[in-house]
């Protein structure tokens, strides 16, 4: 029993370095323009299609796919930021309704040159065994569990050392200060769009080697993103990646300990638990309640 | 006077004209009852939008809760079945309770945290068997009855019946956003604090304007279960409860009372009719083209697009 459930805290964390990549991006964007961007999870899944086409067209590794991916997702994530960028009134609520619907768009526009078919790679180089001990996981995961950590190290380092990251952190904080430091928000906004697109194309990429997927999987991972969200509490990277692995954890051992149609629940018990005892999240200084 | 005139004259034409013209037309009038139950839902979202200032994503969990209560008190209680649609509502108002704790979060995490409640149910319904029945559904969910020899289960009387649901609603609606607690309500929009300082309880408002909402959209969901004997969790819980009426709110205007009702006949038939047709996979496409549309452009919906083009004209003239 020990072993087992050692086996599912290991799987569980591999897993939790992607939930983080999705998480930082839709943080990231609610920091600088206030927006929750609904399609997120769609972003992550056009990522991950791209991925499958590139293995199941071309007949290359599934990681030859990423520089397709994140050029893709990155323009429509930019495209995203000019269609929010385009309301003109109430932007807190409209855009939510907005990136729902472009939520859609994307999972119809997914259904339709994918089908409705369960995906999942057929490479045998990403399914190879890893073994570290008594601890066993794919190739893919270790990989992409290794991508992820580089990933959020390079974004901690671009948050506090560039220009632009610094520029990100300011808009977050305070619009108006930004403005009059000789910031311009408009383009910090777009940064923030292009480095959650980046993200996510990581992300998706990761969620194909090693998973399945569904046109109807990207709303699922939006409702991820934000249940880590809540468990971190805003603006603490490692808080992120630590809601990350916790919600990774913890769906790894329901399935491990219960049935995996319960996977979901878990989260959204994890959800509801920090909501109930800490509701400014593990990590986080900013206040959600109103 | 003239507009009870002019609201006689609609009443009866809904309720005499149309099943008379409509009614030999099974087809026609599936569609027309279809539209009327979209309309339900997307009234009970408008409310909570206009009234309460919250965006819900979570609508198909009151729908399928509705539609779940209904069908299972009536199969294994006998309970009978225009009380069954009543208890839906109030099975939708008990989910909405659980939900109140999501009230203490601030708009947009509000929005996804209805979101992500809405998941649980379906969940619940997939995996509670002895109850739903699982994954594989009810089937034969029992019709409306005949009552004083007027069998409601035939099209015009399942018409009828969800046109007085949906008219009882747009009225019940039309008194909360007249009584005093509506001007608070609307006065919530402009400032939180400020209502707060004279004295409105926000929480309690805004917490009785979501369960007013599950209400409606729960006996909407049973009325649908008994109207197509059917359920099952994919089917209740599917996101399209929440998209369709949505895009019907915002293309109609969710600030008005007609505005989400108009926008469901147009947009369901529009869907039915022509887009379906066109691209038979991925049809809902259009409908979040629609919305992305609507928000850039107008907001408040084509009623509110059509008061500002007739404004525009008054002060050119």
């Amino acid at each position: 029993m020990t072993d087992l459930i050692l086996q599912a805290v290991y799987s569980g964390l591999l897993q939790g370095g992607s939930y983080a990549l999705i998480a930082l991006g839709l943080a990231l964007v609610f920091g600088a323009m206030k927006v929750i961007n609904l399609a997120h999870g769609e972003l992550v899944l056009l990522a991950a299609y791209i991925a499958y086409t590139v293995e199941s067209k071309l007949g290359w590794n599934p990681i030859m796919a990423i520089p397709a991916a994140v050029i893709i997702v990155t323009i429509t994530s930019a495209l995203l930021y000019f269609v929010v960028g385009k309301i003109k009134t109430n932007r807190e609520i409209n855009s939510l309704t907005l990136t729902y619907g472009v939520g859609v768009i994307l999972t119809n526009l997914v259904l339709m040159i994918w089908s409705a078919d369960v995906r999942a790679t057929s490479s045998s180089w990403m399914q190879e065994a890893f073994v570290v001990g008594e601890l066993y996981s794919m190739r893919s995961e270790v990989l992409f569990f290794g991508v992820s950590i580089v990933l959020i190290v390079a974004l901690w380092w671009w948050l506090s050392r560039s220009w632009y990251g610094r520029a990100v952190r300011a808009v977050s904080s305070n619009r108006d200060a930004a403005k009059l430091m000789g910031i311009n928000p408009g383009k910090t906004e777009l940064v923030s769009f292009i480095v959650a697109g980046i993200l996510a194309a990581f992300a998706g990429v990761a969620l194909f080697s090693y998973g399945v997927i569904t046109p109807a999987y990207g709303g699922v991972l939006t409702v991820k993103a934000f249940i880590i969200t809540v468990l971190a509490g805003i603006g603490s990277i490692p808080g992120v990646l630590i809601g990350a692995v916790l919600l990774g954890i913890a769906e790894s051992l329901t399935v491990t300990l219960a049935s995996s149609a319960l996977q979901e629940l878990a989260g959204m018990g994890l959800f509801l638990l920090v909501l109930f005892v800490m509701p400014n999240g593990l990590f986080g200084a900013a206040r959600r309640r109103g | 006077m003239k507009i009870n005139k002019l609201l006689i004259a609609a009443l009866l034409a809904v309720y005499i004209l149309v099943p008379v013209l409509l009614g030999g037309d099974a087809y026609v009038m599936s569609l027309v009852i279809a539209s009327l139950i979209i309309g339900g839902i997307a009234l009970s979202w408008a409310l909570l939008g206009n009234l309460g200032g919250m965006v819900s994503f979570g609508h198909a969990a009151f729908f399928g809760v509705g539609a779940y209560t209904s069908a299972v008190l009536s199969m294994q209680y006998g309970l009978p079945i225009f009380l069954g649609l009543l208890m839906g509502g109030v099975g939708a108002v008990l989910s909405a309770v659980l939900m109140l704790p999501v009230l203490r979060l601030r708009g947009p995490y509000f929005a996804l945290a209805i979101l992500a409640y809405a998941h649980i149910f379906r969940i619940l319904a997939t995996e509670w068997e002895s109850v739903t029945g699982g994954s594989a559904g009810i089937a034969s969910i029992p019709q409306l009855p005949t009552v004083f020899g007027y069998d409601f289960a035939s099209k015009t009387g399942n018409y009828l019946v969800i046109l007085t649901i949906v008219l009882v609603f747009a009225w019940i609606y039309d008194r909360i956003r007249r009584s005093p607690h509506g001007l608070a309500l609307r006065a919530m929009h402009d400032s939180e604090d400020a209502t707060r300082v004279v004295g409105v309880n926000n929480t309690l408002l805004k917490a009785l304007m979501l369960l007013v909402s599950a209400f409606m959209c729960g006996v909407v969901g049973a009325f649908n279960a008994h109207y197509i004997n059917f359920l099952e969790p994919d089917y209740a819980f599917s996101a399209l409860w929440v998209t369709i009426p949505i895009v019907a709110a915002i293309f109609g205007g969710y600030r008005t009372i007609t505005g989400p009702l108009v926008g469901a006949v147009v947009v369901y038939l529009v869907d039915q009719l022509f887009v379906k047709n066109i691209m038979p996979t991925g049809h809902q496409l259009v409908l979040g083209l629609v919305l992305v549309v609507m928000i850039i452009a107008s907001p408040d919906g084509l009623l509110g697009l059509f008061r500002k083009f007739m404004r525009k004209k008054d002060a050119a003239a």
